[in-house]
């Protein structure tokens, strides 16, 4: 059963790997990327590393790769990306190099990984409690780094999404264009809200109010 | 052969496909009948019969339901992309009945002579588990929509998944709480400590987040910005009919199921009942059954009563106030557990 396992999800690893990098759709390849993460998640399961499994599944498939799909459904359309021609020669000589290395590491070894059992099994490896443990005793300060790491990279995004969405000096801020004069009934927000708030600002821009909407405006009511 | 958690016993490989195929008979024959329930209750809370007509009490209906879906014909738009199109219904229904093996049905019980639990796998993960799985069950809502190659069922497909993910954090971080409480991810271990309070009188601020995250998380009302149909027709499934449309309609009430089940386990002590009543195992699963479909009238009760929201409030409502406050909660459960 488990060798049945293995091998479908080994197989699915392999063929998703390879079809992120040959197919040509950003979407499909980033599915591929997905089915190869999952197929991973099950080996680990297969390893008895439950709690990595899930993490796996959580953090990349759902997370991560989340994130891509988001990107690439909005953006990338049917166009198809192609690489240069310095990163297509130089692509497969990475990919080569790499491969002789893996190779290397493993025949390193005289393949006594295969002929012989694997480590004997703990009750309780790889669960929850005991991963917790480990990093809350041996693996304290790189835990803390890492989380750190994290941390800063969090506030990194939001400092840099800031900066982009137009907070410098003499951008166009919101507020001014809530006091922008506009027809009435064109369905934005304010409107929704309640008119009072826009009626103030408007009087404090320009002085008046030409015309404002009524807080019921035909047509809003929502039926499920 | 072991299964996943340390359940300290060993279950012959058969139990396990006996209790499977139990477990998925007994929820897909409830189904239909919680579609006619919602019906029927919708129908009273809007004065009205709901469906009457098709055998006693109207609860054939679902079966003409079914019969007619099942011969529609299989039909896609042009600008659909075929194997995604078939694929992302399959994602989410799959993604949905997974959820069920988690589901705490009783303890371990004693069934002519061999130890059985009555769960499909107690796996060491406990909630992990769902998490996983409804990470998966996004790319069966995107690609449904995506693949549909219309622009009311993209923008569907966009909601859905931003709600997913948006609540997905605060339902997790409101559950940790209760993990903290309970001091681990067994399922069927949270329920063996609820014994002396259920968690929902402690953790009753992770309740309320986990209840009002679930809501989004299954895309019910208020929170079906997703088949707003004033705005989108019917969201990601638009262009869907037939079976596929059946599929994503039964995974939505399988996750339903799987979310009351979830807030039964976990907040409302799962199979115990209260005043120290200890009735016999055997009645253990109905009890589950009962609290669940308490859970389920919650749903359909407050689809009858509330509005949707608007699509920025549901956003800020679940980034500015659910999160903090979930983190909050989280927070001090620690240290009261702790001290």
């Amino acid at each position: 059963m488990s060798v049945v396992m293995f091998f479908l999800a080994a197989g699915a690893a392999i063929i998703g790997a390879i079809g992120v990098v040959t197919l040509r759709n950003p979407l499909y390849s980033v599915l591929a990327l997905v089915c190869h993460l999952v197929a991973l998640a099950a080996l680990f399961l297969l390893l008895r590393a439950e709690f990595v499994a899930a993490a796996q599944v959580v953090v990349y498939a759902g997370a991560v790769m989340v994130l891509y799909v988001f990107v690439v459904a909005y953006v990338g359309g049917g166009e198809e990306v192609s690489a240069g021609s310095t990163l297509r020669i130089l692509g497969p000589l990475f990919a080569l190099a790499l491969a002789v290395e893996l190779f290397i590491a493993l025949l390193g070894s005289a393949l006594s990984g295969i002929h012989r059992y694997g480590a004997p099994y703990k009750l309780g490896f790889g669960t929850p409690e005991q991963i917790g443990r480990l990093f809350l005793t041996d693996y304290l300060f790189p835990f803390e780094v890492a989380s750190l790491l994290l941390l800063v990279a969090a506030i990194g995004a939001v400092v840099l999404a800031r900066r982009r969405r137009g907070l410098e000096e003499g951008a166009l801020e919101l507020k001014d264009l809530l006091a922008m004069p506009r027809p009435a009934y064109t369905g934005t927000i304010a409107e929704g809200v309640g008119v009072r708030r826009v009626r103030e600002q408007l009087e404090q821009a320009h002085g008046g109010v030409t015309e404002v909407v009524p807080a019921g405006a035909p047509g809003s009511e929502e039926q499920s | 052969m072991i299964a996943f958690a340390d359940v300290n016993y060993f279950e012959p490989w058969w139990i396990q496909i006996v209790k499977a195929l139990l477990i998925f008979l007994v929820i897909f024959g409830v189904l239909p009948l919680l579609t006619v329930y919602e019906r029927k209750l919708l129908g009273r809370f809007q004065h009205r019969y709901g469906p009457n007509r098709v055998g006693p009490y109207g609860l054939m209906q679902p079966l003409a339901e079914i019969v007619k879906f099942a011969r529609k014909e299989a039909f896609r738009p042009t600008g659909s992309v075929g194997f995604l199109f078939r694929l992302a219904p399959a994602i989410s229904i799959l993604t949905a009945v997974g959820g069920l093996a988690l589901i705490p049905w009783g303890n371990v019980q004693n069934i002519l002579g061999t130890r059985i639990g009555l769960y499909g796998i107690d796996v060491s993960i406990g909630p992990l588990y769902v998490f996983a799985l409804g990470g998966i069950s996004f790319y069966g809502i995107l690609l449904g929509g995506w693949a549909s190659g219309s622009k009311y069922s993209f923008l569907g497909s966009m909601r859905a998944a931003a709600q997913l993910i948006s609540y997905e954090v605060s339902q997790g971080l409101a559950l940790v709480g209760v993990l903290i409480t309970a001091q681990t991810l067994s399922l069927t271990g949270i329920v063996n400590a609820q014994r002396g309070m259920w968690y929902f009188i402690p953790q009753i601020v992770g309740f309320l987040i986990f209840m009002v995250a679930s809501f989004a998380e299954t895309n019910r009302a208020p929170f079906d910005l997703v088949e707003a149909d004033a705005e989108l027709v019917g969201g990601y499934f638009t262009e869907y009919g037939g079976t596929g449309f059946v599929a994503y309609l039964f995974a939505e009430y399988v996750n339903m199921m799987v979310v009351s089940a979830m807030a039964a386990t976990l907040f409302l002590g799962g199979w115990l009942l209260p005043f120290g009543i200890h009735p016999p195992g055997w009645v253990d699963p109905f009890v589950v059954l009962a609290k669940m479909m308490l859970f389920m009238t919650l749903f359909i009760w407050i689809r009858a009563t509330l509005p949707r929201l608007r699509y920025d409030q549901l956003m800020s409502f679940g980034w500015k106030v659910l999160l903090p406050l979930a983190t909050l909660n989280l927070l001090v459960t620690a240290i009261i557990v702790v001290h």
